[in-house]
């Protein structure tokens, strides 16, 4: 393994070190990042971007120890090299771009001083090589590849990066958008993340915006074949190693800076149109039916040969991590369903999983709430973290997810995330291992929940899965294209017999020490999303007054209510995932009206009353559950309606409401299921 | 007639040149009266002129003549030539019959790496001068030996012949008898770079835990260390007087990093003038020939200890190492540089 370290200790020489680091992974070299040069006050992206990389010295046994930018050691590097000097025999090799002799002398005394090692060190600045920046801290090396690694077909994917003074000049965001119409091009725009905000501000906010720091250099290369650079010159080391490894896959690189400063560096860049206006006429007349052409000449140019990882690596006596032997296991499919306040993510996964064929490989990443149930429904589980406000950044538990999910997948491997919004790790995990991946995303969401940036991650997967909703007012659609694939809702049947319900309903006579003339169930929610306890005690005070009745109140893992029912004889707390047979056994149901418990209601025809949840993070129940209502598939309660509850809870169990509502069911037809349509479309993938 | 002589050098050398020179203008000013011009080079931006020299040449009434355009005559003396090593010329004409570069800092470092660029600060020189000789005149064995090495192997040394005797620092110092009751009270005091210190684990063989002290001037890094032994005393580069620092000490154990070497080694000299017994490398030992005990660091410790348990030897050999001296007087100066001035007739291309 190879440790690196850099000449001074700073978020740019970080950034260095990691544009570095991703080059040298990519080449095939096993690398760590010395973590005592990861400075304070790192970004979010960077932390994700570090993480993977990262290590104690004293925890690995380096093959070497590289120092970048090493034509400038600080004091504060040499006392860290003193420090942990390198274990004895250990080569120390630094690289850096050096002016003088003299300036290279410098910078081996130094190592050899600290470290007590003489260094090898290689000179990346000859007068020969023209940098794309002046005085970079980061080699600027790039793998070349054999031949062009961009798409088939006639579509483009054209990433443009501009900087955020650009996008505010009159026209140019307007003109930048009109590229999104042109034939067969997809448009990505990388910009700052204040010119991020400038765009989702504008008119155009549907635009696929990247950040400047949103993922790696080498993770975005997936998303774009063509490249267009504009603005006055190339802004820093992190573009133009972009920039350099785009080249170096065979991508087309297009300067439209003012400065043509890749053109005056001698990279092999087309030049481009300053403005934006330009560039659509540009890309048809002059890329688009050529592009795999100049990307292989681009490939053999000879400024691009120089900047060979390879030569590098060579002069660094570097040697590859050995091949990993072939992996055994068959490409697994992973679920990773989002931690909502119930369980419905997970279900959902678990229904589709259940689809897959019987010989798929399909493990789960789930939070602690979820574990348990998929376990029981015999699926492999790795757990992975809540987030905590005890947590000193609001993302460390997603940072370690991310890890997890970096382990437990492999080239090869699928990834299915059901939840609203695309965790980083999730975001990151699949543009950097390049892996399919799907997106289950139920629809109904609150109007707040519907914006760009939630939806923009959808250009990470290789399509969405949207399970529908029963009733057609209810499916709103949030994005389209062929990426998007609708299906029917994803929802759990009871396939129990009437003989098999009695024999529940004997069985919790038998477990509650009473006869059961009377079952209710109540499922309002963990309590996390809105507050029901004055709904459940209700409902346990009108059971109360019932002869032979249960009343059992299904508390999720880790609610918040009371799940002390001690006042109470007719009621009692269970935690179970088995709410379906319970329900389909039961005389009343009072629930919520998420998706699950919402659809599974109406699929297994089972008359409720439905008392929205409403907390703005959620779907909107109180739409869902009127939409049920208006058919007379359940009844509605406002949360809020105690009088009418008890109403309702009579209509129900003494009055003719539960064959009315019966009737109904008869009437109206539901779609057909999407459990086996979401896992065909999965396989689809895995069989490619 | 005696020649005419001009020193060169860059004033605001901080440590042992400065010192050097000033002792040598003193040496020699009843023999001539030299120019001293200053060069105000790229290695030393926002940095003033070594007191030590200035108060020199306050005491000797002799002027700095700073930048100038040219510098003529009989004997022209450029100390430490390493300061023209961050530029491309020195800024000024050297017309001598006979150039002598004092080369006080080593050519190459163990191993055999140039120290620094030597060529480019050479070539300089030899670029800007009209010399009938062009000689290096190495501060001692050790310095000549790495000079050799680089003359043979450098094409750039060819325009250079060497000195045949050291121009060796002159170590003037009061001479402070040595304790008659020697206790394990080490130290060692330098300037706080790292090539003067060596690995933790070969300090912590010279200063163990079971060490009645040890003290470390000049351990500005050692400081920052969270990991550093709570029995050594850390003090900071000229946070204590040397003298009272020395008055902390009986052993002054002074091993350097593996991949650097003291060319002359004035600290210890200083120890030794202040009636210590000094301990460090053969390499850097060979200076004083006999003066400083030559050992590993493993060795210190047992070194020590037979010291503490004979009193009368620790100071025999104190008094030897401060006779060894001798061969760095003010007077042994005189006579080299005697030697050099009737020479001086005798520089030929």
């Amino acid at each position: 393994m190879i440790l690196l370290c850099s000449g001074q200790i700073s978020l740019r020489h970080l950034d260095a070190l990691l544009l570095f680091a991703t080059g040298l992974r990519e080449a095939g070299y096993s690398v760590a990042i010395d973590d005592r040069f990861a400075p304070a006050g790192m970004s979010r992206h960077q932390k994700f971007e570090a993480v993977p990389f990262l290590a104690a010295p004293d925890d690995i046994t380096p093959g070497c120890i590289v120092i970048i930018a090493a034509e400038d050691i600080s004091e504060e590097v040499q006392t860290l090299l003193r420090a942990a000097p390198p274990p004895p025999g250990t080569p120390v090799r630094a690289v850096g771009y050096f002016e003088t002799p003299q300036a290279r002398i410098n910078s081996r005394n130094r190592i050899a001083y600290a470290t007590g090692t003489e260094p090898e060190v290689i000179n990346r600045g000859t007068p020969h090589s023209k940098q794309l920046i002046e005085a970079p801290v980061v080699p600027l090396v790039t793998a070349i590849a054999r031949a062009p690694v961009q798409s088939e077909g006639a579509r483009t994917s054209l990433l443009v990066y501009m900087p955020e003074d650009m996008l505010e000049e009159e026209g140019v965001l307007h003109d930048l958008a009109t590229l999104r119409h042109a034939p067969r091009t997809d448009l990505h725009i990388l910009t700052t993340a204040k010119g991020k905000a400038i765009i989702r501000q504008s008119r155009h906010a549907g635009l696929s915006v990247f950040g400047y720091g949103e993922l790696a250099p080498a993770n975005l290369l997936t998303y774009a074949d063509v490249f267009a650079f504009f603005g006055p010159g190339i802004p820093g080391e992190r573009m133009a190693f972009l920039a350099l490894i785009a080249m170096g896959s065979g991508k087309v690189v297009i300067d439209c800076t003012t400065s043509a400063a890749f053109k005056t560096a001698g990279a092999p860049a087309l030049s481009g149109p300053e403005h934006a206006a330009a560039l659509a006429g540009y890309l048809a007349d002059t890329v688009a039916g050529s592009r795999r052409e100049i990307g292989r000449r681009i490939l053999l140019d000879p400024w691009l040969r120089a900047c060979d990882i390879a030569t590098l690596t060579e002069s660094l006596s570097l040697r590859p991590s050995p091949a990993a032997s072939p992996d055994e296991r068959a490409p697994a499919t992973v679920f990773f369903p989002t931690n909502g306040v119930g369980l419905g993510h997970a279900q959902r996964c678990a229904l589709i999983a259940d689809g897959l064929p019987g010989e798929s490989a399909v493990r789960f990443a789930a939070f602690p709430s979820c574990t348990d149930l998929l376990r029981r429904r015999g699926y492999d589980c790795m757990p992975v973290i809540a987030r905590s406000d005890a947590h000193e950044d609001a993302f460390a538990a997603d940072l370690i997810n991310y890890l997890r999910l970096r382990d437990m997948l492999a080239p090869g491997d699928t990834l299915v995330f059901d939840g609203g919004f695309v965790f980083d790790s999730v975001y990151r995990v699949v543009s950097e291992l390049k892996i399919p991946a799907w997106w289950i995303r139920r629809g109904l969401w609150q109007p707040e929940h519907i914006n760009p940036n939630v939806l923009e991650r959808e250009r990470a997967f290789t399509g969405v899965i949207t399970p529908d909703e029963a009733f057609p007012e209810l499916n709103d659609v949030y994005s389209s294209g062929n990426h998007i694939h609708r299906v029917g809702p994803v929802v759990r049947t009871d396939a129990s017999s009437p003989k098999e319900r009695a024999g529940l309903r004997k069985r919790l006579g038998k477990a509650f020490n009473r006869p059961v003339d009377t079952l209710a169930v109540s499922m309002l929610g963990s309590g996390m999303a809105s507050e029901r306890t004055a709904q459940v005690q209700m409902l346990c005070s009108l059971m109360e007054e019932r002869e032979n009745c249960l009343h059992l109140v299904v508390v999720w893992p880790h609610a918040v209510v009371a799940s002390d029912f001690g006042q109470w004889h007719n009621s009692f707390a269970v935690r179970t995932d088995q709410t379906l047979s319970l329900c389909a056994a039961a005389d009343l149901v009072v629930s919520a009206a998420g998706y699950n418990s919402f659809h599974e209601l109406l699929y297994a025809g089972i008359p409720s009353i439905m008392i929205p949840n409403h907390a703005t993070y959620l779907d909107d129940q109180e739409k869902r559950a009127r939409a049920a209502a208006d058919r007379n598939l359940a009844r509605f309660v406002a949360a809020t309606d105690l009088l009418t509850l008890q109403r309702e809870v009579d209509g129900l169990l003494d009055g003719t409401v539960r064959a009315e509502i019966a009737a109904a069911f008869t009437e109206v037809p539901l779609p057909e299921r999407g459990n086996n349509a979401a896992a065909e479309l999965i396989r689809g993938v895995n069989s490619r | 007639m005696t020649p005419t002589i001009a020193y060169v050098t860059d004033p605001r050398f901080p440590g042992g040149t400065s010192s050097a020179i000033a002792a040598e203008l003193a040496a020699i000013s009843d023999m001539v009266r030299p120019a001293v011009y200053g060069l105000s080079t790229a290695m030393f931006r926002d940095r003033e002129d070594a007191p030590v020299l200035t108060d020199a040449l306050a005491a000797l009434n002799l002027t700095l003549i700073r930048d100038p355009e040219e510098i003529a005559a009989d004997i022209v003396i450029f100390h430490n030539p390493a300061c023209l090593k961050f530029q491309n010329t020195p800024g000024t004409r050297i017309i001598a019959r006979h150039l002598i570069v004092v080369t006080h800092e080593n050519f190459l470092r163990p191993g055999g790496h140039e120290a620094f660029d030597v060529a480019n600060c050479l070539d300089q020189i030899a670029g800007a001068s009209v010399a009938l000789t062009r000689s290096l005149a190495p501060v001692s064995d050790a310095n000549r030996s790495t000079v050799s090495d680089w003359m043979d192997r450098h094409p750039a040394g060819a325009r250079w012949q060497q000195t045949q005797d050291n121009w060796p620092n002159i170590c003037d110092f009061d001479l402070i008898a040595p304790t008659a009751r020697p206790a394990d009270r080490r130290g060692r005091h330098s300037r706080p770079g790292f090539e003067k210190f060596p690995s933790r684990e070969t300090m912590d063989l010279c200063f163990p835990s079971d060490a009645a002290s040890s003290v470390i001037l000049g351990a500005d890094h050692l400081a920052d260390d969270p990991d550093r032994p709570p029995h050594w005393t850390l003090i900071p580069f000229q946070g204590l007087s040397v003298a009272q620092y020395f008055d902390m000490i009986d052993f002054m154990v002074y091993y350097t990093a593996p991949t650097w070497h003291e060319s002359f080694g004035r600290v210890l000299a200083e120890a030794i003038a202040a009636g210590k017994i000094v301990i460090t490398d053969p390499g850097t030992a060979q200076t004083f020939q006999g003066g400083v005990k030559a050992a590993t660091p493993d060795e210190v410790s047992d070194i020590i200890a037979g010291y503490i348990a004979d009193p009368d030897r620790y100071q025999a050999d104190v008094r030897a190492g401060q006779r060894s001296l001798d061969a760095f007087s003010a007077a042994a100066f005189r006579r080299m540089f005697s030697d050099v001035l009737s020479r001086s007739g005798e520089a030929v291309l």
